[in-house]
């Protein structure tokens, strides 16, 4: 028991991560989804990058709760108690922050290194930017219905969404990402591990799984369902468009079917959980 | 500019008045018609809300539930901020758009899709407002937790809105104390204005330190509280869950709410063939 104790965190320390990584991100997220970017000429300065905190904190900790506790902390703090949850599309974000943070603290095997520090805190950013890049190109071609038909909006989103990739982790990503976790990361090692009453993470004693092809499998996955849960609309339009096809004449009992099928469904839930917490 | 913006960064977000407005639109406003509902049912109307627009690319059908919305919203008595980071939201997700493809050789035709595109964003994001800052925390996630959500999300809801004040008000004290014990730069030349801003940014990254520190203690102390109360076990335990959730009770008034939901629902799709029939 106690190899596994000092090895690797308990669950209750992983518990522990997980809030301290929730609530110092959303505190950070909240703040900077109410301030102003700045704005020096075309080049946008925004803020809203704090992602050094879960940085630092996955690369001292256990990575998945660090990167889990601030994909919740930022769906918590800045989307669901400003009231600006936008439903699927927050998945895409959740997913997103998940892997670049997650991906950053297995890359760095000891924390003391500096060179491992700084190719990690610059390469989680990276993978983030570009995985929501390509998701909001996705989804502006998906939700415009005759994309390519109007004049000038593809190159423009195109030309936007590069851009802003590039001016985001050129910026943003230096100095909010690399710099404040290159600062923080040594003067915090080895002071914030006793607090939550665990070892130091060394080269030898890690119990962190290495970025193996496993790793970067299930990433793939949760980029593929990111940028499926973003595309969703469009597959519902198709669905719903063949099955008109299909019996133009009974559209309106298809619907009226469809309808009562969501309707049962809800219902049947309903009483089925009911009835679980009535016989508890 | 620079100046313009410091001013701005500064006076607007003072800390207190964050504060303030956050708890307010959590706590301020629970005897609104919408705070008043079971979370349940507003969980289900925010299902339909939240994915039928992504659905719908009719305009009359858009407008319709984007002014449903509106009402609703209205209803729930939404502070100010919240509408406002809401326009904010919505005008950086489309509005610049149509700026930029003006550039491009676009005209007033690129307007008609990315309209269609505003309305859906704004009337799921006003809906998000209704149920999610309508009602108070404690009842939502006891709406979650009954539909089987995660017990984690449900636990972070509630504990953020309580540790957020306290953390707050930690980051404004360290911050202070920052500034006592620093000195700014000049900030008269242009120089003097970017190195201010240096500072700044500074000041609020090197806070963090103290900070995580001591949220480090603190979530220590959450948790381990949490263990000695048997959280983990009461949280997937259907007796703990029935106690729990014994307050959500649905009856007449979320019926009326429903009923009146669906027939504004229906009357959007049927207005295209009213409108038909009558010319």
């Amino acid at each position: 028991m106690s190899s596994i104790a000092e090895r690797g965190a308990t669950q209750s320390q992983k518990l522990m991560v997980f809030v301290l990584s929730m609530s110092l991100y959303g505190l950070a997220t909240l703040i900077s989804e109410l301030i102003p970017s700045i704005q020096i000429g075309i080049v946008e300065l925004s803020v809203e990058f704090f992602l050094f905190i879960p940085l630092t904190l996955a690369m001292l900790f256990d990575p998945l709760s660090a990167a889990l506790g601030a994909a919740t902390g930022e769906l918590v703090f800045s989307e669901i108690m400003l009231g600006q949850f936008g439903g699927l599309g927050e998945l895409e974000k959740f997913l997103t922050v998940t892997i670049g943070v997650y991906i950053a603290g297995l890359m760095v095997r000891n924390p003391k290194s500096v060179k491992q520090v700084a190719i990690a805190a610059i390469t989680g950013p990276a993978i983030q930017l570009a995985m929501s890049a390509v998701v909001d190109i996705v989804k502006v071609q998906v939700a415009v219905d005759d994309f390519e038909a109007v004049a000038g909006l593809p190159e423009s989103v195109f030309a936007t969404e590069g851009f802003a990739f590039l001016n985001d982790l050129c910026f943003s990503g230096i100095l909010f990402c690399l710099l404040p976790t290159l600062f923080l990361v040594p003067r915090l090692y080895g002071k914030i591990e006793p607090l939550l009453g665990c070892k130091p993470r060394t080269a030898d004693n890690d119990a962190v799984p290495a970025l193996s092809g496993h790793v970067i499998g299930w990433s793939v996955v949760g980029f593929i369902v990111a940028i499926v849960v973003a595309c969703v609309s469009k597959a519902g339009m198709s669905i719903i468009e063949w099955e008109a096809e299909w019996a133009e004449s009974q559209t309106a009992i298809f619907v009226g079917i469809a309808v009562a099928a969501v309707i049962a469904l809800v219902a049947g839930f309903w009483a089925r959980r009911s009835a679980q917490l009535k016989n508890a | 500019m620079i100046e313009k913006l410091s001013e701005n960064v500064m006076d607007k977000v003072s800390i207190d008045f964050l504060r303030d407005q956050v708890l307010k639109n959590a706590y301020g406003n629970d005897d609104t018609p919408i705070a008043k509902l079971d979370p349940r049912v507003l969980l289900l109307w925010y299902l339909f809300f939240g994915l039928v627009p992504w659905f719908v690319s009719d305009v009359v059908v858009l407008l319709g539930m984007f002014l449903f919305t509106a009402a609703t919203t209205r209803l729930a008595r939404v502070a100010p901020l919240v509408l406002f980071v809401f326009a904010l939201g919505v005008f950086s997700q489309t509005g610049y758009m149509f700026i930029v493809s003006l550039f491009f050789g676009g005209n007033l035709s690129t307007l008609i899709p990315l309209l269609v595109l505003t309305l859906k964003v704004a009337t799921i994001s006003l809906a998000s407002i209704t149920v999610f800052s309508g009602l108070d925390p404690d009842k939502l996630s006891n709406g979650l937790l009954w539909f089987g959500c995660p017990e984690r999300l449900s636990f972070s809801i509630g504990f953020a809105y309580r540790i957020l004040p306290i953390l707050m008000e930690e980051l404004q004290n360290i911050l202070l104390s920052y500034r006592l014990r620093g000195r700014a730069p000049a900030h008269d030349t242009l120089g003097g204005k970017v190195r201010w801003l240096i500072y700044q940014v500074k000041t609020i990254v090197q806070s963090f330190y103290p900070l995580m520190l001591n949220t480090a203690k603190r979530s220590r102390t959450t948790v381990e509280a949490l263990e000695l109360k048997g959280y983990r076990y009461a949280a997937t335990n259907m007796k703990v869950l029935k106690i729990k959730l014994s307050s959500l009770h649905a009856g007449r008034r979320e019926a009326l709410f429903a009923v009146v939901s669906v027939l504004w629902i229906a009357l959007c799709f049927a207005a295209p063939r009213i409108l038909e029939v009558l010319s």
